[in-house]
């Protein structure tokens, strides 16, 4: 499209309009971050104030407690287990059912997508009673085994696309090479979409990172995770910390944002396909 | 069926006019100094290798991209700031460009639905034009639906519909077959014929240009290397470059050395001789130069070599149907000092048998060994 | 390695989707049964034993006004965030693509993505921060010109719409982006013919570029439907589903019978069985009207 050689009023009102959203993007978050170098006394004040001496005694409170360390802990190692199982599983799986043609691989997929669909709650009770009965409640255990749900069905639903895109050509040349099926899986077409794949895993850590309910219900003093370890600290009584709290959520919110990278490419790599095709 | 066209005054103003217009990107000049003046109802080709500025340039005429410099004017008016709906103009793209989600008619019609033109004068219009171009049974389809020369039907029922002063088409027939290339240029002949609307057409397809055309403009590098009728160009082609891009197969182009005889000019390489008419060419001071002379004009020696000619051993012979195509040297093995013949089928030579061929002396054509400037004396106008 | 013949004889299919299938159907089937039979019964937190019940949690379900209310507000929940989310993202979408150079694009694409990577809970808190009625950034305008605080979480009205924007503001920004990438694909010349066709920019939008994208943009929509559902993290921790039951959703009243107030499981499973059953028939439906050739 023939782009504005000129300003005209409606691009100077568009671009507004799109640096105003990219602030509230940024702008909220960036709030929180400062908040959580102020003191208490800076935060309460009438007027937002941008001038303070800042501290660090939030971070050192925040860090220091046993719980946030056993939360954060316990969030890296449900997640990172959860995403590891479900890599190891899913890769596989994508794989087969994006090469070879079953007879239900259709169904399949749509039985993996629905995964999606059921309401974390309504997975989230039955599992309670189980955990409890099996006396595995608030365990790692339970909470890795649970998580392997989610990105088990995300990785296999983003990664048979990635793995339909690498040529069929490049495959069978390694065919006629005399790789097995096996080895073609692990040295042509692994490869080639690393790219995406890695997007895919990356998006699944994402999600299990964040996830809150099912932890919430499933947990109560061992196996909490950091999201619910953050959330607690706002119901020490009727005086928020906010310092702390922001201090907190900045730290919860470090590990899924230095994703962002790897999103935004696995984001361009999705598209670029298509654009080359266009 | 033809369509009723009315003779308004602005009928008469559809000429387009290009002066000095440059295109430049950033620092990279890529349309030198563009001039052309295009009558009305002619039908105008720009011809040429890729890169030579020729989509470039229909792209300026149509407002999709900047004019870095000069003027253009259609029908009498300035258009370089106005936007491509304000134009007068109508685009055929390679790509056809439909509208891939609307039906055939819907796709018509969308131009003029946008301009609000009631829905009666649609229903008609639309019908006229798809009885000219037979859409009339794909009106309810999808373009999907459609094969390629269909779609290109209907971007021309689109681009026809608007009545506009001037047809931009941007190598319509690239995407399609052999075939279905031959039946579509012979569908736009017929429709130049019945329309007479003012036509720029676009192509790297001299078969095309040649047939179609009632001026080609031939580009190189961003600038004109001759304009001209087809017979003029073929016959009097104003540069080497030229004269090897028109004609298939093309054009012989040989380096000889130049000796002066008097009445007469010697032309000789290791290949052969050949003499030429002083007065027909400016060859004064001149110690070599290119010599042209098209496959069809050789033809088999059968004076033993007393009137010049070209000799050599026969490295290809490629059969054409009713002809085959000789290609003979006098080193043996390298192309490049290969020279072609036409010559009939039944008459073929064995491969490596020794031939020699005798240029008409009509129809050599000589260049300046350095620019590939013609050195004829009555050589063809820039424009 | 000895080449093989064809895809037909090789295990490998077998091999590498057995495992992780196998996983999946226990990991999912087993909850659901679960649920279905615990919803029979009528358990409670704390008591190893339960008698059957069978349907009479689902009849009990059909009085109660808590129920209905928390119906009422997820509908309106889905309809709003996700009318929200797409008109939001289409708009900023179309914007990035007519409006922007490619520096800026890419500099406001890394932008727009930050708030969805954000856990809800942080999300939550941070919006909640901002828009604190005595010392948020976001409030402090309205005290300034009325000397009132604002307290939007409080008024049963604004409370939704303000949870609802924080979800609108990390699936919005983030869907922008991927509107952008998908305008990005289309080849630019039927662009270029509606032009001369005398379209006006709007009209290249709204008649050929976005129908163009219907097929991706059902999806999308059909992603953040999905997603709509889980907005339990946002209202937990801004409003707790209230004030009153003014932001109870379905889930944040299954979670509070279950967990918080009485413990009452074999209800919550209920609710629990119900959500599965309407989501998965919604969803399935909808998936199959929106891909009619598999």
């Amino acid at each position: 499209m023939k782009k504005q050689s000129s300003l005209s009023a409606g691009t100077l009102l568009a671009r507004l309009v799109l640096i105003v959203a990219g602030l509230s993007a940024l702008v909220p978050v960036l709030w929180t971050f400062i908040n959580s170098f102020k003191n208490r006394v800076d935060i309460v004040s009438a007027v937002p104030k941008f001038i303070f001496t800042p501290t660090l005694e939030n971070y050192a409170y925040v860090l220091g407690r046993e719980a946030v360390a056993q939360g954060l802990v316990n969030s890296i190692l449900v997640v990172g287990a959860a995403v590891l199982i479900g890599a190891v599983l899913g890769l596989p799986a994508a794989y087969a059912l994006a090469r070879y043609p079953l007879r239900w691989a259709d169904d399949i997929q749509f039985f993996v997508l629905s995964m999606r669909f059921l309401p974390p709650v309504a997975v989230a009770i039955p599992l309670m009673v189980i955990w409890l009965q099996l006396e595995l409640y608030d365990t790692r255990f339970a909470l890795i085994v649970t998580y392997t749900l989610l990105t088990l069905s995300t990785v296999i639903w983003l990664a048979i696309p990635a793995f339909k895109a690498v040529p069929k050509e490049v495959e069978e040349a390694g065919r006629v090479d005399g790789y097995g099926p096996y080895a073609i899986f692990f040295r042509v077409s692994l490869p080639i979409a690393a790219r995406s794949l890695i997007g895919a895993i990356a998006f699944g850590f994402v999600l299990v990172w964040n996830e809150f309910l099912i932890a919430l219900m499933l947990t109560t003093s061992d196996a909490k995770t950091l999201p619910i370890v953050a959330s607690e600290l706002s119901q020490l009584g009727r005086d928020v910390p906010w310092g702390i709290l922001n201090a907190s959520v900045i730290l919860l919110s470090v590990p899924p944002l230095l994703m962002v990278g790897v999103l935004s490419g696995f984001l361009n790599a999705a598209f670029k396909r298509k654009r080359e095709v266009a | 069926m033809s369509l009723v066209i009315s003779s308004s005054p602005e009928q008469k103003m559809s000429a387009i006019s290009c002066h000095n217009i440059i295109k430049r990107y950033g620092e990279t000049q890529v349309v030198h100094e563009f001039d052309l003046d295009v009558a009305d109802n002619e039908f105008v080709v720009f011809l040429g290798p890729s890169g030579c500025g020729k989509s470039t340039i229909l792209r300026m005429l149509a407002g999709l991209e900047d004019i870095s410099g000069g003027d253009l004017h259609i029908g009498g008016r300035r258009v370089n700031d106005l936007p491509p709906q304000e134009r007068g103009i109508a685009m055929v793209f390679q790509n056809y460009a439909l509208y891939p989600h609307m039906t055939v008619r819907d796709n018509i019609a969308f131009g003029l639905k946008r301009l609000k033109v009631p829905k009666a004068e649609i229903d008609s219009r639309i019908k006229e034009v798809s009885d000219t171009l037979g859409l009339e049974r794909y009106l309810q389809r999808k373009p999907t639906e459609l094969s390629g020369g269909q779609q290109q039907r209907v971007a021309i029922a689109r681009a026809m519909i608007k009545t506009p002063k001037v047809f931009l088409f941007d190598e319509p027939l690239s995407n399609l077959d052999a075939k279905l290339r031959n039946h579509m240029r012979i569908e736009i002949a017929k429709l130049h014929q019945t329309l007479k609307t003012t036509t720029v057409y676009v192509t790297h397809d001299q078969h095309e240009a040649m047939t179609l055309a009632d001026r080609i403009v031939l580009l190189r590098d961003g600038r004109i290397e001759q304009v001209g009728s087809p017979k003029e160009i073929f016959e009097r082609p104003r540069s080497a470059f030229v004269a090897g891009f028109i004609g298939t197969p093309p054009m012989n182009l040989v380096e000889m050395s130049v000796k002066d005889q008097g009445s007469h000019f010697e032309l000789s390489c290791k290949a052969g001789v050949v003499h030429v008419n002083a007065r027909q060419f400016a060859l004064e001071g001149r110690e070599r130069a290119t010599l042209g002379i098209r496959p069809a004009h050789l033809q088999v020696d059968t004076s033993g070599g007393r009137d010049g000619g070209f000799f050599g051993e026969v490295q290809l012979i490629e059969y054409l149907g009713n002809e085959v195509l000789v290609s003979f040297s006098q080193n043996g093995g390298e192309s490049s000092n290969e020279i072609s013949a036409l010559m009939p089928s039944a008459q073929a030579p064995r491969l490596h048998e020794r031939v020699s061929f005798v240029a008409d002396p009509q129809q050599v054509h000589l260049f300046d060994i350095d620019t590939g400037a013609s050195l004829r004396i009555d050589k063809a106008s820039l424009h | 390695m000895k080449p093989t013949r064809s895809n037909n004889k090789t295990r490998l299919p077998v091999v590498f989707i057995g495992p992780g299938l196998l996983v999946l159907a226990v990991l999912a089937l087993v909850p659901t049964i679960f649920a279905i039979v615990i919803s029979l019964q009528d358990r409670e937190l704390g008591h190893t034993d339960a008698g059957w019940v069978w349907f009479s949690n689902y009849v009990q379900l059909f009085s109660d006004r808590r129920f209905l209310n928390s119906v009422s507000v997820s509908l309106i929940w889905e309809v709003l965030t996700v009318s929200s989310t797409m008109a939001v993202a289409v708009l900023l979408g179309v914007l990035l693509f007519q409006n922007t150079t490619p520096r800026w694009r890419n500099a406001l694409c890394m932008l727009f993505i930050v708030p969805v990577l954000l856990p809800r809970v942080s999300a939550a808190f941070v919006w909640k921060f901002a828009f604190h009625p005595l010392f948020g950034l976001l409030t402090y305008p309205y005290k300034v010109i009325t000397g009132e605080p604002l307290d939007l979480l409080a008024n049963p009205l604004t409370a939704l719409l303000t949870v609802a924007f924080v979800d609108v503001w990390q699936w919005g920004l983030f869907f922008a982006v991927i509107v952008l990438k998908l305008l990005e694909t289309l080849p630019s010349q039927p662009f270029e013919a509606a032009r001369m066709d005398h379209a006006k920019t709007w009209e290249v939008y709204a008649y050929v570029a976005l129908p163009m994208l219907k097929a991706p943009l059902i999806s999308l929509t059909f992603v953040k439907m999905v997603e709509s559902l889980r907005a339990f993290d946002l209202i937990y921790v801004m409003t707790r589903g209230g004030p009153g039951i003014s932001t109870e959703t379905l889930d944040m009243y299954a979670f509070s019978q279950g967990f918080i107030e009485s413990g009452r499981i074999s209800y919550a499973s209920s609710m629990a069985v119900l959500m599965m059953v309407a989501s998965t028939v919604a969803f399935t439906y909808i998936w199959k009207w929106t891909r009619p050739s598999s």
